[in-house]
């Protein structure tokens, strides 16, 4: 058992970029424990792709193809990837913590009798894997104890995709040995839900405007700074009550409850009717103007500042990034 | 038993006669000299036909109230209250009087003269069998006959006018549709009289005596079977009613065994309750009170109580059909229609108003939560809002479902120190003051206050919410827990005085928790401070600031006084339109501060014009959740909205402000 | 049909934090503890598709003597039976460990369909189900928001990255792990309460682990960083850019 397997995604021929962050997390991996590091991508007609892997600085790359890999299921890859991981033998086997992972890689790992680390935001020395326990609370350090490979799934923005260090890889076609009858599920074709009303539980950043911003017009450089970040509109009561914004982009006790991964409040005092609504958020900014409003207690950014120029200020510059 | 009885045409001779318009009237009452043996006789059948329709009709009702099921907690102690509560309201009239003088003062001396008719009804009916007991030429008789006289034409002339406002002026709260039975009734009152008077005018023992004694007899006789179809069962009940009044204002009775789940169906209804419901006089004090009602919501008290009693006439007091209409299975006739449904039961912030203004001593609140509870403890009630109070109940132990470290940072934040038995009091935060900003605002300057007054306190490690709105809205399994709770943490800590700044935690603590175990004394901070009015500054602002009294202070616990004299010291006090008793709710009480938006007009913003518009500088609160509720309404309602101030911020804005050295001890 | 639905009892969601002297775990002493908060949605989910098509609800659960609370909710909320696992060292066993428990239990049951919450509040490790399903053999699919039955076997809604969701068909056995949100929550009633007291609750005791742990977890410690409000200064295009700067590398929404 030797080296580093970092098993990559794709879909339809295109990568999860996600991959490539268990990429260069294999790399430095692999560069401290002095060992080789490989990668493997699966699915059917992926030759270009393992290509690509090949101008990367890897000991192997192992093409996986078969025709009943064309679209994920469970049993598929797990059957499959249990034969690339015996045929690789590595002594850690790398991958993205996607969802897709999340969905075969414990099924994978049972069948070597070990159990994957998931969800991994920094390696130590030892190697210490470390993740996060009680929602971001507290901190843990995990160590394999068993004997086998060891799995191991990284946290998105853990490591950069743009580390991965350049080389010169030879590229090897597995066909892994795969019956249709050992493929239980019927996957169905992916789809997005039709946007009928205002949906703000699923708006993944929300942009939220409170009394602060004072007239009816004003609205328009809130609604552009939206439109900027892609994203939902909504408001605190008093905003709906006068009719400025329709009652189902209502943030609050007797609105909607939301938990984006960005909650951007925008001249909202933080009363505790709105408070309730989205204290579930992820990451929340916060700009007005007075300093001892309580929506900076739940802020992890906070702006004191005037929103008729912070707010425009923040388009241009988000208009700008974005390219 | 008060009978509506009319005056058998006895004549007395007095000297002297009186003229009226031409006609001659003595002082003395005509009366019919003979009656033949078929005259008797057909009187004789006359008054057992009508005897027995009248208990024909009265025996279901009674035998439906017999048949409920028994209150458990109920006793007759203390019997003072109850003899007062007689005396005072029903002999007295005194609430029929007071919340509504000019139609009240009618009804009084209807009520009175038929009390003052008795003997003369006795008499009367006795005259017809030849065992008349009063002779009108005797002393007693004179005086007593011309007593009834007088009484008489006040009834007349009452009765005349309250069918006017019936019939003619028509005030929504009696209803919109026209009751023939009313007015018959009001007729057959009016001709008792009239007969009665008339006979002060005719000949002693002539034909026309005769018509009018029998006209009299008729009216009397027709009257009495019609007693029990309508509301004027509460001739009959009323009085019983307020007598046997469940003690306590808004008084919740505990649940009685594994099985009882609240008034989910016929079964459930209790003696009292149907009662109660029986007695009802359908004059639309509860409705024209309600917050609810006045403001476009479907709940109408009246409804409430007419709907079980229709209930109990159609299925009867041991059924299993569902009170409530959403409940029932397959859509039976319904006779309570939409009033009985669940979203009328939930519309209610138990603001007690209906209870207070009742005159036939009706309790709404505890019938009204009794459904809720049916509906909750059932899991019949599915509402977004309700399962999302309920589960942060559960989760968080607060109602607003923030963390309880949250509660931990403010208190870190303020200094305040633990309850460890050293201090006097306990403060209780409360949901409001552990974790909403304004009611942390309100804590730290009563803080502020008692420290100056330097009254030693502590605070509670973990406190959790006193269960008040999953009570009110009659979930039992989150009460129980939220009481057992706080029962132990009390007692742990050894707590002997608790004092809050929120009437929802003083009333649930001092009162509900009853019924799990006994709490520590606890007052509300008006009444602490008022203790120490003396010691606290006088200021001269000149400010005028209305005091608005909230349901669970003012109605529910009859503290009116205390909190006057604390804004009195901060400002001029003014009185709202409707105040004390009559205090309209701000609409969060019965956890409605935790449902979804009300349809119809916002009941905090009628209350906040109404607050407004006496042109007050500042409203002075004395509930977190009033507070909660008027600081959007008041700007929503006005202009130049007034300054919102509990009365604890309107004291510490005088006190000298704190050094740094200084601390809590 | 007979579903099982596996749950977790675990410290409740935002209580205060202490680590234990040991530096091993937390320290337990005040802590109060609930049902894992995606394991109540698959608790729902469950009694809603009992409600549609009949049959029975089960609940499992692993763990002390306190997880009898957590069971008697779940019974309130309208569970048909319930099964302890008494284990006090969960601690000691690894995801393998646990799913090995309580494969023995559900093998004893053989039910149509078992539900578990995606992952767990307090390790949130996310594969006891994935685990579990392996073991016995059954099919699965993870993070689905909603299930129903077609025919003999079941349809269910998985939800993907970005927005995206996919339905799988799957035959009977069949694993599934739910998402939160999926449904709305029902609260536990009085009435629930009293009938759980008749309900069954079987208690079984977990076999010794058949091997040592293949992960084991070394010391807890909290994170360096602590949620505190940053507060940004400076002229408006001066904190539009370090706003910026956030929503790129912390917030990573751009």
């Amino acid at each position: 058992m030797n080296g580093i397997l970092v098993l990559m995604e794709q879909r339809d021929g295109l990568w999860n970029r996600m991959s490539f962050e268990a990429l260069a997390a294999g790399q430095q991996l692999s560069a401290k424990l002095g060992v080789d590091c490989s990668a493997a991508v699966i699915g059917d007609g992926v030759a270009a792709l393992g290509n690509e892997l090949g101008s990367k600085k890897l000991a192997k790359v192992f093409t996986v193809e078969h025709a009943l890999l064309k679209n994920y299921t469970a049993d598929g890859y797990v059957v499959a990837l249990e034969q690339v991981v015996k045929q690789a033998d590595p002594a850690y086997v790398v991958l993205p913590h996607t969802y897709q992972v999340r969905d075969f890689a414990p099924a994978l790992a049972t069948r070597f009798g070990q159990v994957l680390i998931s969800d991994v935001i920094a390696v130590h020395d030892g190697p210490i894997f470390v993740r996060q326990l009680l929602q971001g609370k507290l901190n843990a350090d995990y160590r394999q104890t068993g004997n086998g490979p060891c799995f191991v799934s990284v946290q998105a923005g853990t490591f950069r995709a743009d580390a991965v260090e350049a080389g010169i890889a030879a590229v090897e076609v597995f066909v892994p040995k795969l019956e249709p009858a050992q493929i239980r599920n019927k996957p169905g074709e992916l789809f997005r839900e039709s946007a009928q009303t205002v949906d703000l539980s699923a708006a993944p950043v929300i942009v939220s405007v409170g009394r602060g911003i004072g007239e009816q017009e004003n609205i328009g450089i809130v609604e552009e700074l939206a439109a900027a970040l892609g994203a939902e509109l909504a408001a605190s009561r008093p905003i709906c009550d006068n009719g400025w914004l329709p009652m189902e982009r209502q943030v609050g006790s007797s609105g909607q409850t939301v938990s984006p991964k960005l909650y951007l409040a925008v001249g909202i005092s933080g009363a505790i009717q709105h408070l309730v609504g989205m204290k579930g958020s992820k990451t929340v900014i916060a700009i007005n103007k007075d300093e001892n409003a309580p929506i900076f207690e739940v802020a992890d950014y906070g702006v004191v500042g005037d929103l008729f120029e912070v707010v425009p200020a923040l388009t241009k510059a988000v208009l700008a990034a974005k390219g | 038993m008060v009978d509506v009885t009319l005056v058998a045409v006895v004549e007395a001779r007095l000297s002297g006669s009186i003229f009226l318009s031409g006609l001659q009237a003595s002082t003395t009452l005509a009366e019919p000299v003979r009656f033949t043996w078929p005259e008797t006789g057909l009187l004789l059948v006359c008054v057992v036909v009508s005897a027995a329709l009248f208990f024909w009709r009265f025996a279901p009702i009674l035998r439906t109230i017999l048949h409920s099921k028994k209150d458990t907690d109920f006793s007759l102690h203390p019997l003072g209250r109850r003899v007062w509560d007689f005396v005072w309201e029903v002999l007295c009239q005194a609430k029929v009087i007071k919340q509504r003088p000019l139609p009240g003062l009618a009804h009084a001396f209807v009520f009175w003269g038929f009390l003052a008719f008795a003997l003369v009804s006795l008499n009367h009916l006795a005259n017809g069998v030849r065992l008349g007991f009063l002779p009108p030429d005797s002393y007693v008789g004179k005086f007593y006959f011309v007593f009834a006289g007088v009484w008489a034409l006040l009834v007349a002339v009452s009765i005349a006018g309250l069918f006017v406002r019936r019939f003619f002026v028509r005030p929504i709260w009696l209803g919109t549709k026209v009751s023939y039975e009313s007015g018959f009734i009001a007729f057959l009152i009016f001709l008792l009289m009239v007969s009665y008077l008339a006979a002060f005018f005719v000949a002693d023992g002539g034909a026309a005596v005769k018509v009018l004694w029998w006209t009299h007899t008729l009216a009397l006789l027709i009257f009495l079977p019609l007693i029990p179809h309508t509301k004027h069962l509460h001739l009959i009940l009323s009085p019983l009613t307020v007598f046997l009044k469940r003690d306590g204002f808004s008084k919740i009775p505990p649940l009685s065994g594994d099985e009882d789940f609240g008034l989910v169906a016929g079964k459930d209804l209790t003696q009292l309750i149907s009662l109660q419901v029986y007695s009802c006089v359908e004059c639309g004090r509860c409705t024209e009170h309600c917050p609810a009602s006045t403001t476009g919501k479907v709940l109408n008290p009246k409804e409430i109580i007419l709907g079980a009693r229709n209930y109990l006439n159609e299925f009867g007091p041991t059924s299993d059909v569902a009170l409530l209409t959403d409940a029932r299975v397959e859509s039976p006739d319904n006779p309570a229609k939409k009033y009985m449904s669940m979203e009328a039961a939930f519309e209610c912030t138990t603001c007690g108003s209906c209870e207070y203004q009742c005159p036939v001593g009706i309790q709404h609140v505890p019938i009204i939560v009794g459904l809720r509870r049916g509906a909750t403890n059932t899991g019949a009630w599915e509402d977004t809002y309700g399962t999302k109070l309920f589960l942060a109940l559960e989760k968080n132990g607060n109602a607003l479902g923030l963390s309880a470290g949250e509660r931990d940072k403010f208190i870190q934040k303020q200094g305040f120190p633990i309850f460890d038995g050293s201090q006097e009091y306990c403060l209780w935060l409360g949901c409001m003051g552990g974790y909403d900003p304004k009611g942390r605002e309100i804590i730290a300057d009563f803080a502020r206050v008692m420290n100056y007054l330097g009254t030693t306190f502590g605070v509670l490690k973990k406190e959790k919410c006193t269960g008040d709105p999953a009570r009110r809205l009659g979930n039992d399994l989150v009460f129980q827990t939220m009481a057992e709770f706080g029962l132990k943490a009390l007692e742990t800590a050894k707590v002997q005085k608790i004092v809050a700044i929120c009437p929802h935690c003083v009333r649930t603590i001092s009162n509900d928790w009853r019924e799990y175990g006994i709490a520590p004394e606890i007052e509300h901070h008006s009444e602490f401070m008022a203790r120490h009015k003396d010691r606290l500054p006088k200021q001269n602002s000149g400010e005028s600031i209305v005091y608005h009294d909230p349901c669970y202070l003012g109605r529910y616990q009859e503290v009116y006084e205390e909190p006057r004299q604390i804004v009195s010291l901060a400002g001029d006090l003014v009185e709202a339109a409707r105040s004390h008793e009559r205090s309209f709710c701000c609409g969060a009480g019965g956890g409605l501060a935790f449902l979804g938006e009300e349809r119809g007009e916002r009941v905090s913003h009628v209350r906040a014009k109404e607050l407004s518009d006496t042109g007050a500088q500042v409203v002075g609160t004395a509930c977190p959740f009033c507070n909660t509720m008027f600081r959007d309404a008041l700007s929503a309602v006005s202009e130049a909205p007034p300054q919102l101030l509990d009365i604890a911020q309107l004291t510490a804005r005088a006190l000298p402000p704190v050094i740094a050295s200084e601390s809590a001890s | 049909m007979k579903i099982l639905v596996a749950i977790k009892q675990v410290p409740e969601r935002d209580a205060q934090i202490h680590v234990a002297s040991d530096g091993k775990w937390i320290d337990e002493s005040d802590l109060n503890y609930t049902i894992n908060e995606p394991d109540a949605y698959a608790l729902e989910e469950a009694l809603q598709l009992k409600e549609k098509n009949g049959g029975e609800v089960v609940v499992l659960c692993a763990g002390p003597e306190r997880v009898t609370s957590t069971l008697r909710e779940a019974l309130a909320k309208g569970a048909d039976r319930a099964i302890h696992i008494e284990a006090d060292d969960l601690a000691e066993r690894d995801t393998l460990g646990v799913a090995q428990m309580l494969a023995d239990a559900v093998k004893a049951e053989a039910p149509d369909l078992i539900l578990t919450g995606l992952q767990s509040d307090d390790l949130g490790l996310g594969q006891t189900g994935v685990v579990l399903a392996e073991l016995l053999g059954m099919p699965h699919a993870t993070i689905i928001m909603q299930v129903e039955v077609v025919g003999s076997g079941l349809k269910a809604k998985r939800e993907l990255e970005d927005g995206w969701f996919q339905h799988v068909e799957m035959p009977l056995p069949a694993l599934l792990t739910i998402q939160s949100g999926g449904n709305k929550l029902r609260y536990a009633t009085l009435m629930g309460i009293k009938k759980a007291k008749t309900k069954e609750t079987k208690t079984i005791s977990a076999a010794v682990a058949a091997a040592a742990p293949a992960i084991t977890l070394e010391r807890v410690y909290l994170p360096e960083k602590q949620k505190k409000t940053e507060m940004l200064t400076g002229t408006p295009a001066e904190v539009a850019g370090q706003l910026v700067e956030k929503l790129k590398f912390e917030v990573r929404v751009i």
